[in-house]
């Protein structure tokens, strides 16, 4: 048969951000692809230099529509780290605790999309079902659903009472029985492991090389977390453990992030019984001294990356965001081969896109 | 292999590339040493091979009016703990090697900077616009806006 | 004359069964709903939607050929139309003689050829793959289907469906017999409907919408309609050839056992898509020829053996 082109986006059923991918088939075979972005770039770095460190956190809450709070806790770290101020540690722990929820919100909805890229929509029906419980926890504590508008430079902007900490407690042990059985099915159901298992494997090596990191790294066994590597307060008070996969094809991503929803709703809990006391925010200047610092914390995608630079102003004179979805786009061309197009959708979901992170 | 300490990261790039390098004190949190922009890619690639494939977190490229608006790229890199390169490259026609046969995963970093700042990344494929569109005529977006953006 | 008309028009003709074809969605819709936790579409969803899509703008590519474009559907309904007014409904066939069941399922795979020839008329890089890929699948599941239903025929002694309905009063229902064969009638109707889990030719997040991506208003409420009434003169077709029950003397509880038996067999259909997982097409290719092909034969050896 002949070589045929055939269009995945910017508008395709297959994801629903746009990205524009172009993969070369020849009947049911796959050759090879290449992809371009910017159909949501925003200049989002660029628009945080006219702000002041007020605004920006606001507007760097929309890089991303999954993972808003964990761009707002690296940006809040950042300015913080340059005005060198300790924040309450109540505030940590509250941060951390909306990072924990926005990993398994994020996981379960990817975990979601694969079932319903393979056909298993019963899975996805439950999956976005059990995700709206983690919705509705930082609905109820913060006031949004996606973006929360939870973090500020000093702090955070919400607190938890009695009832809010039955409630959590209450909808993570729910959850967490949801995501045993989630565990289940994803190890013993046979079609999806017939679909998953062994294809498009990366190896730890191309990992490396291709710098990708997160849940797609440690389902190649890869052992990089940088809640652990290089934690920010108050993972260095936290104990949990990293879960990783030798396997490295969708399936090992799969079972890694399953089981990371697991680790993160125990996050939870733990969270819960060490927070401390006091007060969730402290009063800081406007102006942030001259200096440049650089942030890497782990989002639901792997490690996020903040660098920032200020003049002594009060705006940033320069914001560099690299999102964890731009290596693992890089890598994404290079899994278009030796798979069938049948596979495409389970290897365009297998490294978790967030297109419009990747843009910013 | 331990936290990277600058210092024996300095003497060893010096020693094996015969490059000097120069202590970056400004940012806080992470060792940066400025090097000369021809010698990037015999460092990286002297990293690359003493860390057995290191891990290139970014590139981020900035215009700083206070250095005469010199375009700085800094190679930020982490293992077990972040450490970057620092490049000053002058405004008019900044030319740099490309470091994609070394590390592929510089590519899309490359790539955005090349479109973002007009920085030219020799030694690499010619590739198609990843960021902005296809007819965009209008010169890289971020270069020298600091001023009249207000 | 007249009552030719009515057989035609009314029952069990046009209208019938595109009533039933409806309901067969909304049943099927709202079941699905329920495996899956949803509220589901009240009963008029799939009316609503047909009427909805009847006033959309109908609009193909540059340079389709708009006439075979819109035969095609019609040209499918009309076939699934034909083929139901040879299946009895509760014992009841005015048009019935010996050899429908072939003509039966000649019919019925007319619509599969006119789904092919659809993607091919209808330009678009994805309409091309679907309509491949909906070839590929009618060669991997025909072959077991047709054996399948050649047991109840062999058995019954008769190729008429009538005939063999008639036949399971003496001998009892033939799903005692060919358990096997039933299971694999079932999964070849599914296939034959491209229903999930055998939705490869309309895989939305690898070929969107397959041979229809193109399509739109009209001509999509058709395939829809084709596309149900099928589902629905399979299941009638299954009903007769595996459910025959000793002859109920009442006519209201042959009606009743009838509806009850369509009920059932929606909800395997409705369960199989919200359980299984879709196949990829080297793996349906392979479960058609290397399971499902060995199964139904060993099926037919077995009726064949038990005629001796």
């Amino acid at each position: 048969m002949n070589k045929i082109s055939i269009p995945i986006g910017p508008q395709h059923p297959l994801i629903k951000e746009p990205l524009s991918m172009k993969i070369d088939i020849s009947g049911e075979r796959v050759l090879g692809g290449s992809l371009r972005l910017g159909y949501v770039h925003r200049g989002i770095e660029r628009l945080a230099q006219t702000r002041n460190y007020v605004k920006n956190v606001y507007l760097i809450e929309r890089v991303c529509g999954i993972c808003s709070h964990i761009h707002t806790t690296t940006y809040c770290h950042a300015v913080e780290a340059l005005l060198d101020i300790i924040i309450p540690p109540r505030a940590y722990y509250l941060r951390a605790l909306m990072c924990e929820l926005e990993r398994i919100h994020s996981h379960l909805l990817w975990l979601g999309i694969l079932a319903k890229h393979v056909g298993l929509d019963t899975i996805f029906m439950h999956t976005w079902h059990d995700r709206e419980l983690a919705l509705d926890i930082m609905e109820e504590i913060t006031g949004g659903r996606v973006l929360h508008g939870a973090n500020q430079v000093g702090g955070v902007r919400f607190d938890l009472d009695k009832t809010h900490d039955a409630m959590i407690r209450s909808t993570v042990q729910k959850l967490k029985t949801q995501v045993e059985g989630l565990v289940d099915v994803i190890e013993n159901e046979p079609a999806l492991i017939a679909r998953t298992k062994g294809v498009a494997p990366v190896s730890a090596e191309m990992i490396r090389k291709y710098c990708v990191v997160g849940p797609v790294a440690r389902a190649s066994g890869v052992d990089v977390d940088m809640r652990r590597d290089n934690p920010l307060p108050p993972y260095d008070q936290l104990e949990f453990s990293v879960v990783t996969h030798p396997d490295g094809d969708a399936w090992a991503r799969t079972v890694v992030r399953a089981e990371e929803t697991h680790e993160s709703l125990n996050l939870c809990e733990r969270i819960l019984s060490d927070l401390p006391d006091g007060p969730v925010s402290t009063r800081v200047p406007r102006n942030v001294p001259a200096g440049e610092v650089i942030i890497r914390s782990e989002a639901p995608r792997g490690e996020l990356f903040y660098y920032l630079r200020s003049d002594g102003t009060d705006k940033p004179a320069r914001l560099k965001i690299r999102t964890p979805t731009i290596p693992a786009l890089c890598l994404l061309p290079e899994q278009m081969s030796a798979i069938q197009v049948a596979d495409i959708p389970v290897v365009m979901a297998g490294v978790d896109l967030c297109v419009a992170c990747a843009d910013r | 292999m331990g936290k990277v300490n600058i210092d024996s990261l300095r003497s060893l790039i010096e020693s094996q590339t015969g490059c000097t390098c120069d202590v970056y004190p400004e940012i806080g949190n992470d060792d940066t040493l400025i090097i000369p922009p021809e010698r990037l890619q015999g460092v990286v690639a002297l990293l690359n091979d003493y860390f057995e494939g290191i891990h290139l977190s970014t590139i981020t490229a900035q215009q700083r009016e206070t250095r005469g608006n010199a375009i700085e790229v800094i190679y930020h890199f982490y293992q077990d703990s972040g450490f970057s390169l620092m490049i000053t490259l002058p405004e008019q026609s900044p030319e740099l090697a490309s470091v994609v046969s070394i590390i592929p995963g510089a590519d899309f970093y490359e790539r955005e900077v090349a479109e973002m700042f007009g920085v030219k990344f020799t030694g690499r494929d010619e590739t198609p616009p990843l960021l902005l569109p296809e007819d965009w005529d209008q010169g890289p977006p971020f270069i020298r806006k600091e001023d009249n953006d207000e | 004359m007249i009552e030719g008309y009515f057989y035609l028009l009314l029952f069990p003709g046009l209208v019938f069964q595109v009533i039933c074809g409806l309901a067969f969605e909304w049943l099927d819709r709202k079941l699905l709903a329920l495996f899956q936790r949803r509220v589901g579409p009240p009963w008029y969803q799939p009316l609503a939607d047909m009427i909805k899509l009847f006033s959309k703008e109908d609009i193909l590519p540059k340079g389709t050929n708009d006439l075979i474009a819109s035969l095609l559907p019609l040209i499918s309904l009309c076939s699934v139309l034909t083929a139901g007014l040879y299946v009895p409904i509760a014992g009841f066939s005015p048009y019935s003689f010996e050899g429908d069941l072939i003509v039966i399922l000649f019919l019925m795979s007319v619509p599969t050829l006119a789904y092919y020839l659809a993607g091919i008329v209808s330009i678009g890089i994805y309409s091309v793959l679907g309509g491949g890929r909906s070839l590929l699948q009618y060669f991997s599941f025909e072959v077991p289907y047709l054996i399948a239903l050649s047991g109840p025929a062999v058995m019954g002694g008769s190729w008429s469906v009538a005939g063999i309905m008639a036949s399971q009063f003496t001998l009892g229902p033939f799903i005692l017999f060919q358990p096997l064969g039933f299971i694999l009638a079932i999964v070849g109707l599914i296939g034959k409907l491209k229903r999930d889990p055998l939705d490869i030719p309309s895989a939305k997040s690898e070929v969107v919408g397959g041979s229809l991506t193109e399509f739109t208003g009209l001509k999509i409420a058709l395939w829809h309609l084709v596309m149900n009434v099928q589902a629905v003169v399979g299941i009638f077709l299954l009903i007769n050839l595996y459910l025959g029950w000793t002859k109920l003397a009442n006519p209201i509880i042959a009606i009743i056992v009838f509806i009850v038996e369509f009920l059932i067999i929606t909800g395997m259909l409705s369960a199989a898509s919200a359980v299984f997982a879709r196949l990829r097409i080297d793996q349906l290719a392979g479960v058609g020829w290397k399971i499902l092909v060995p199964l139904a034969l060993a099926q037919l050896a077995f009726v064949i053996l038990m005629g001796v």
